[in-house]
């Protein structure tokens, strides 16, 4: 092919991606403002936003994207049907952290502002103008630069999914070109890889630096002078305080309840823990009644007995690499942070490498390495880690000098090093890593783990898991294929069975995630920020 | 005999070619306090961070003993404004990091750092972190850290600055104890204070910076043994002297 059709080819394509991303983004931009600053002023609504955005941000919702996909076509056909499915599933990607930014940013606000505001009787309208969205705006824009690197994943993923249906297709995208052009030759899907990255890159300089300056243009001269080695910012205790009030969704209850000044009407460390048995006691009381519900039903406990080996094979699959990541992420940041001390030079190609989504190499990797279990293996690795790397990298930047200080003045190294300093220090930010990379890889399993071509072949596919499972299932959805018997060695499926199928999957999805949250994250979230803040 | 010496020391920051500090000399000799004060801004900090040997200087150079520092030294400790207790050990973990160059068993690390922690007043608080502390009782980790490799010299950046004005008081009597006793390693403070009476209540020696690029105004010493009665006469005199000498540099 022409070399400069190629490229207007791709270019066009990017720009039909970027559309669904700028849409979807100015979606997300609303709704947080509106529904972050509700749950800030109103204590009422803040009970119950927070923690169903809490649990709304871990949910892996790419899993779901079969289902929204047999949704919004069912409802919206053609064209606006499938865009309206990936403009969605975008959304749900970057709205939940723009929420819990805006509503940080209101609830610190200093209590001057609104005495001020309500001293000169602004109405709402004046209120929103000129307090609550200049407020608002650099943790606005802060998260919306975090939310596009997720979203510019979960787009890819969706156009490359939608192939795999292919009356469903969305016909222009990055993600389908990278699916195409993987069959017609390395150079072809090297260009879009390099076009792909130069819109990622433009998007950052052109679009977010000057939003970035200008949201925080009254902030500039404070943020600009080099701190001495003191003041609040610098000190360990902030640092801290910043770097955990960073951490991700999950924490977010906990988050809150902390170090939060003016929140007086938020329970006492003493009704906290007598929330949390309730908590725990209503968590236990569900999943009793599903185990009950599912031990009654045959068809459920048959279509179980599909789901529950498949997640505990992507399971395994996903921690496994997500140790594998550690053990690169670890040395590699302790390296960047502690010994060549250059980690702010390299924290803007991270963020450039986290916001270029993994599954843009997935065609190549499908290609050549074949086995579907070693596919599964690098598109995982590849979908977390950066995540961990990212965000060890931005918990540390802020790390205070005294810390360096002290490791110089009372001369510690080697091992001690190691153990009192390195590890310790990054521990905050491996948590919020570890949560998002791993959210990341359930997100990727969707094509992972089953992945066919742009004429609906299979190109490679894993055992069993859980993605597997939710493919197959939006397949049987639509056309009752019989795929189920030469997959699983099961009957063929009616269509409502094979959504019944998704159902269980994805529920199957969101009680392991919602246990996982309690049982490990929110633990350790606790005892570290006891330790760290107090 | 002369602890620590400053010949002409001068520094600029390269970045920002910021001239902080022009020719810088004194001397803290064996068993002297010596307080440097100065307006906000002028370098203190950097300053004491250039005798630590965390930073070098631009030109000049600093000696201890008779040897030029181009190091951290076990010999010369730290304390630091913020306490700097990483919030991640045990209080008796962050002692022992005192005693990273010691080449004593780990045993006897936990051993003396135990000590330590007990003579400042801390027993019982061994295994807690630092966040379940009062700012007093940071600082006093903060001091058992810098004391634990039995340093000779002591610097101290606005160490008790804070703190509320009666545990500050407390931690001043236990630093001039440690001075004086002559079976404490101790035996030459530096320390950055904004506080002038306090720095007249410690210092044999206050010495009073310029603004930046700072140099050396005045250098005051003040006699008379430890505790000092702040409602004498005399103890008034050497407020107001620093204060003139303060003022004249606000005023240019
Ligand atoms: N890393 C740096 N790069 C450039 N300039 C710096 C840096 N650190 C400090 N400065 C500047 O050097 C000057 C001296 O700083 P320093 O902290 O030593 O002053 P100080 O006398 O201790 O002030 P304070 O009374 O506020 O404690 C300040 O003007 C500061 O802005
Ligand atoms: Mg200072």
């Amino acid at each position: 092919m022409d070399f400069f059709a190629l490229i207007l080819q791709l270019i066009l394509d990017a720009s039909a991606s970027w559309i669904r991303m700028f849409i979807a983004l100015g979606i997300s931009i609303v709704i947080s403002i509106a529904v972050g600053i509700y749950a800030a002023v109103s204590p009422r609504a803040e009970r119950v936003i927070l923690p169903v955005v809490d649990i709304l941000q871990t949910v892996p919702i790419l899993a779901f994207f079969p289902f929204a996909l047999y949704i919004f076509v069912v409802f919206l056909p053609g064209f606006i049907g499938i865009n309206a499915a990936v403009i969605f599933l975008i959304v749900t990607s970057m709205v939940w952290n723009i929420i819990f930014g805006v509503y940080e940013s209101i609830k610190t606000l200093p209590k001057e502002f609104l005495e001020l505001s309500d001293l000169y009787q602004f109405d709402r309208m004046e209120r929103l103008k000129s307090i609550y969205i200049p407020a608002a705006l650099p943790r606005i824009v802060e998260q919306s630069i975090l939310s596009w690197s997720i979203g510019l994943f979960y787009l890819v993923t969706s156009e490359i999914f939608s192939i795999g249906i292919s009356q469903d297709q969305v016909r222009w995208g990055i993600g389908v070109a990278f699916a195409t052009l993987v069959y017609q030759g390395a150079s072809q899907y090297v260009t879009a890889i390099v076009v792909f990255i130069c819109f990622v890159v433009a998007t950052r300089f052109l679009f977010f630096r000057p939003l970035e300056k200008y949201s925080v243009r009254y902030m500039r001269q404070q943020a600009r002078v080099p701190q001495p080695a003191q003041g609040y910012e610098r000190t360990v205790i902030g640092w801290v305080s910043r770097n955990i009030s960073r951490a991700p969704s999950v924490l977010t209850s906990n988050r809150i309840l902390k170090g939060r000044k003016h929140v007086s009407h938020l329970p006492t460390p003493k009704t906290r823990h007598d929330l949390r048995m309730l908590y725990y006691a209503g968590l236990a009381a569900i999943m009793l009644l599903l185990i009950y519900v599912f031990a009654t039903n045959r068809m459920l406990l048959e279509l179980e007995s599909v789901v529950f080996p498949a997640i505990i094979a992507s399971f395994v699959r996903i921690w496994f690499a997500f140790a594998v990541m550690l053990a690169i992420a670890i040395p590699l940041s302790v390296y960047l942070i502690f010994m060549s001390r250059q980690s702010s030079k390299y924290m803007i190609v991270f963020q450039i490498a986290a916001s270029i989504p993994a599954t843009i190499l997935l065609p190549a990797i499908a290609v050549t390495l074949k086995s579907g279990e070693l596919v599964a293996f690098a598109v995982f690795l590849l979908s977390g880690i950066w995540y961990v790397i990212f965000s060890v990298m931005a918990s540390t930047r802020t790390l205070p000098q005294s810390v360096f200080e002290v490791k110089k003045i009372f001369g510690v190294k080697g091992r001690s090093a190691w153990s009192n300093i390195y590890i310790k220090a990054i521990v905050p930010g491996l948590i919020t890593g570890a949560v998002t990379g791993i959210a990341a890889e359930w997100n990727a399993s969707i094509v992972a783990e089953y992945f066919t071509n742009a004429s609906g072949n299979l190109v490679s596919s894993v055992g069993t898991g859980l993605g597997k499972v939710l493919d197959l299932s939006l397949v049987t959805c639509k056309s009752g294929a019989s795929c189920w018997t030469a997959q699983y060695g099961l009957p063929a499926l009616s269509g409502s069975q094979g959504l019944m199928l998704m159902g269980v999957a994805l529920l199957n999805l969101v009680v392991m995630i919602i246990l996982i949250n309690t049982l490990v994250w929110k633990r350790m979230y606790r005892k570290v920020s006891k330790i760290y803040m107090g | 005999m002369n602890m620590i010496t400053l010949e002409k020391v001068s520094f600029l920051f390269e970045n920002t070619k910021l001239e902080i500090m022009d020719s810088i000399s004194f001397v803290a000799r064996k068993g002297e306090f010596v307080c440097i004060v100065g307006p906000s801004g002028c370098g203190k900090s950097t300053l004491l961070r250039i005798i630590a040997g965390l930073i070098p200087p631009s030109s000049g150079r600093v000696l201890f003993a008779n040897h030029e520092i181009t190091e951290p030294n076990r010999k010369i400790s730290f304390v630091f404004q913020d306490f700097a207790l990483l919030p991640w050990l045990t209080n008796v973990e962050n002692v022992k990091i005192g005693l990273s160059r010691s080449d004593i068993s780990d045993e006897a690390k936990d051993k003396k750092a135990s000590e330590l922690l007990d003579r400042f007043g801390l027993s019982g608080f061994e295994d807690y972190y630092p966040n379940a502390l009062s700012g007093g009782m940071k600082q006093r980790v903060g001091i058992a850290r810098s004391v634990a490799s039995d340093p000779q010299v002591l610097l101290m950046d606005e160490p008790f600055s804070s703190l509320d004005e009666l545990t500050a008081t407390s931690l001043r009597s236990d630093i001039v104890y440690m001075l004086e006793n002559k079976n404490i390693s101790v035996n030459s403070v530096i320390m950055v204070t904004h506080n002038v009476e306090e720095a007249v209540e410690l210092a044999d020696k206050v010495i009073v910076l310029s603004d930046k690029p700072s140099h050396v105004k005045k250098i005051i010493n003040i006699s008379g043994e430890r505790p000092r009665d702040k409602r004498s006469g005399q103890f008034a005199a050497y407020m107001d002297e620093i204060y003139a000498a303060l003022a004249k540099d606000i005023e240019q």
